[in-house]
């Protein structure tokens, strides 16, 4: 009987597909964050776990160690048995983590002290300055790759003419590493944004296309067919059936290779005059201010996260038509479930009864 | 078998339904089909899925197609839609040769299709707009009046994720309805529905089919459904579908779910089954049965 009770309480926790209780996802979500951050908190705060350094306090009689100085924790207590030996003055300090590791709260000052310190040059960007360049950069690399790579994409996927064409030279050049035109870019375009923009560009319009038409192919045929019995031509079929069919889709596609093209900014960034958080996290290494670097590294994420967010509220937005109670792709959409929970319930009994949609309706449109 | 010899011949009809089908072949015939056969080729060779069909469909008329599985009853009610091609043969509708998908050819599918980005009054616009190139405003009325006549003005508004299985289903019929067309033809659209929804459904179907000028073309594997809704019922053989009998339903009209018990039904299902299951090759007791119970308690 005990075992049957276990059996019971573990399919009850880890559950194979499916949805979580609103919750669960939400402490699951906030331990995704909080066990690194625990773990990098642990190896930061507790000294026997790493801490190879010491950070000298005074010292004494040491003949190459200055006060706050970081030195290796082995050269450390060489000198100390030397100075012992000669009964000098011994040297103090505590065990510390390497410079480029700085602990929690180091980066979350940075963070936060980041956008009022001036910059140590007056000719280099502020850190809100160089993080709206790396956007601009991003945004406008993404837009002209999706001006061309969406419609592109959707041809190639809708005629196996237009996809013959174009798929295998694109194939071809995705293979292409983006930082490889680098050279090129400078050369045609300046030494300025363009260049960058055309890395963003390189790295992403090939993998859109790609991946654009892919999802065009998976659309339902029937829903093709239905449109064809009901006299579609080949524009209002493409125009009314394919698109609208797979824009939903395609709309999540696009916040995926909206994560890969940030992932071509530091690249494209060091091209020709290095500018926005490249220049800045460099500049700040130069300085041996990781924490700043940390900082800067954060920020990235957390831009990528929170557009990724706005996006998938917008889409909800956009999208009436999708099942709200459907599988959410992203770790986030839950968030806010709980203030809904009736609703997703209503809506979820819709399917089996006709009463409970009359319910559902009264309850939308009320 | 003693329970056949109480039942009336499947051939015998009332006075009024024998009047029935003599009024119905006095219509136009609307389809005509002719030595149509299909071929599908594949690496394996190819097999001959539908062997010179011809069968014709009078105005007005509900025609049933039933088969045992593999017949080709689907690819047959694909091809009249224009959604296949067809081997050889040719099909006539208003004596016309038809090729290709079409308005004048509704269709409504198992998996009803609606368009889910479409509200329920878009998608029964959809037709009307695209091919009858109705304005806007045109095509809401036109569309308003089909949602009204399958009972579903409420859920006008509504997005095809919210609607149960019939009701989708209803919808389906009343987007093919609105285009207007000459023939709607079913391909088991009944079929994923639980079997109280189902019996709904075929009443609802006899019930709009009623109000409307349209010829259908049901396929079905269900004889209980080909009986109930029929006009006349095309049996197809398996491999190759060839038509082994145009039945003409003997059960008389309006149609209700207690003639399931009369004999006319009885009979006329009894005909459809022995023409679909032909007797068995193996008989059940000389299979080589293992024991597979662990305690001996018999079933029987």
């Amino acid at each position: 009987m005990d075992g049957d009770k276990q059996t019971a309480r573990r399919r009850s926790r880890v559950r194979v597909l499916g949805t979580l209780p609103p919750r669960r996802r939400l402490v699951l979500t906030l331990f995704s964050f909080l066990t690194p951050l625990a773990l990098w908190s642990a190896i930061s705060y507790l000294p026997f776990i790493w801490h190879p350094m010491v950070r000298v306090a005074e010292a004494g009689d040491a003949s190459w160690f200055s006060d706050g100085e970081l030195v290796d924790g082995d050269a450390f207590a060489e000198e100390n048995a030397r100075i012992r030996a000669a009964d000098g003055h011994l040297a103090t300090g505590a065990r510390a983590n390497p410079v480029f590791l700085p602990p929690p709260h180091a980066v979350l000052r940075a963070l936060v002290t980041g956008f009022t310190t001036p910059p140590a040059r007056p000719d280099e960007p502020w850190l809100h300055q160089a993080l709206w360049h790396s956007i601009t950069i991003i945004f406008w690399g993404f837009v002209v790759s999706s001006v061309v790579g969406v419609p592109l994409g959707i041809l190639c996927g809708a005629l196996p003419a237009t996809a013959r064409l174009t798929e295998p030279f694109v194939e071809f050049f995705r293979y292409l590493p983006a930082p490889a035109f680098g050279a090129l870019a400078v050369a045609v375009l300046g030494i300025h944004d363009a260049p960058k923009i055309a890395i963003i560009f390189v790295g992403t319009f090939f993998q859109q296309v790609l991946v654009i038409a892919n999802t065009t192919r998976r659309i339902d045929p029937g829903l093709l067919e239905a449109a064809q019995t009901l006299g579609a031509s080949r524009k209002a079929l493409l125009f009314r059936v394919v698109v609208p069919g797979v824009i939903t889709d395609i709309y999540t596609d696009m916040r995926v290779l909206l994560g890969w093209a940030w992932t071509y900014l530091i690249v494209a960034e060091l091209i020709g005059v290095s500018s926005g958080i490249t220049f800045f996290i460099n500049q700040q290494a130069k300085y041996r201010a990781y924490d700043k670097v940390f900082a800067s590294i954060v920020l990235i994420g957390l831009i990528g996260l929170g557009t990724d967010l706005v996006l998938a509220r917008l889409g909800r937005r956009l999208f009436p038509w999708l099942p709200s109670a459907g599988p959410r792709r992203r770790l986030f959409y839950g968030l806010r479930r709980p203030a809904r929970a009736t609703g997703v319930a209503a809506a979820s009994a819709l399917d089996t009864t006709e009463a409970a949609s009359v319910e559902a309706k009264g309850a939308a449109s009320a | 078998m003693s329970a056949s010899l109480a039942l009336p011949d499947y051939r015998t009809q009332s006075p009024a339904v024998a009047e029935r089908f003599q009024r119905l072949k006095e219509r136009p015939v609307v389809l005509d089909v002719r030595n149509l056969s299909k071929r599908f080729e594949s690496a394996s060779g190819s097999v001959l899925a539908l062997d010179r069909v011809s069968f014709r469909a009078y105005r007005r008329e509900l025609l049933c197609v039933i088969g045992p599985s593999g017949c080709g009853k689907s690819t047959l009610g694909r091809i009249i839609a224009g959604l296949d091609t067809c081997s050889g043969g040719e099909m006539l509708l208003d004596g016309k040769s038809i090729d290709g998908p079409g308005p004048d050819r509704g269709m409504v599918f198992q998996n009803y299709t609606l368009f889910p980005w479409l509200t329920v009054r878009r998608n029964v616009m959809f037709g009307p707009e695209v091919s009858r190139g109705l304005s806007a405003t045109m095509a809401e009325e036109e569309a308003q009046q089909w949602i009204e006549l399958v009972g579903l003005s409420r859920f006008a508004d509504s997005y095809p994720h919210q609607l149960s299985g019939g009701m989708k289903q209803r919808v389906a019929i009343a987007r093919a309805l609105a285009n207007r067309p000459r023939i709607l033809i079913m391909d088991e659209p009944f079929g994923a529905l639980d079997a109280l929804t189902r019996a709904q459904m075929q009443s609802y179907l006899l019930q709009i089919w009623k109000n409307v000028d349209v010829t259908i073309v049901f396929v079905t594997h269900d004889l209980d459904e080909a009986v109930y809704l029929a006009d006349r019922v095309l049996v197809l053989d398996a491999h190759p579908g060839r038509v082994r009998e145009l039945m003409e339903v003997p059960v008389p009209r309006p149609r209700t779910r207690e003639q399931f018990t009369s004999p006319e039904f009885v009979a006329a299902r009894q005909h459809l089954e022995e023409l679909i299951h032909p007797p068995l090759q193996v008989q059940p007791e000389t299979l080589p049965l293992g024991r597979m119970t662990v305690v001996g308690d018999d079933v029987e």
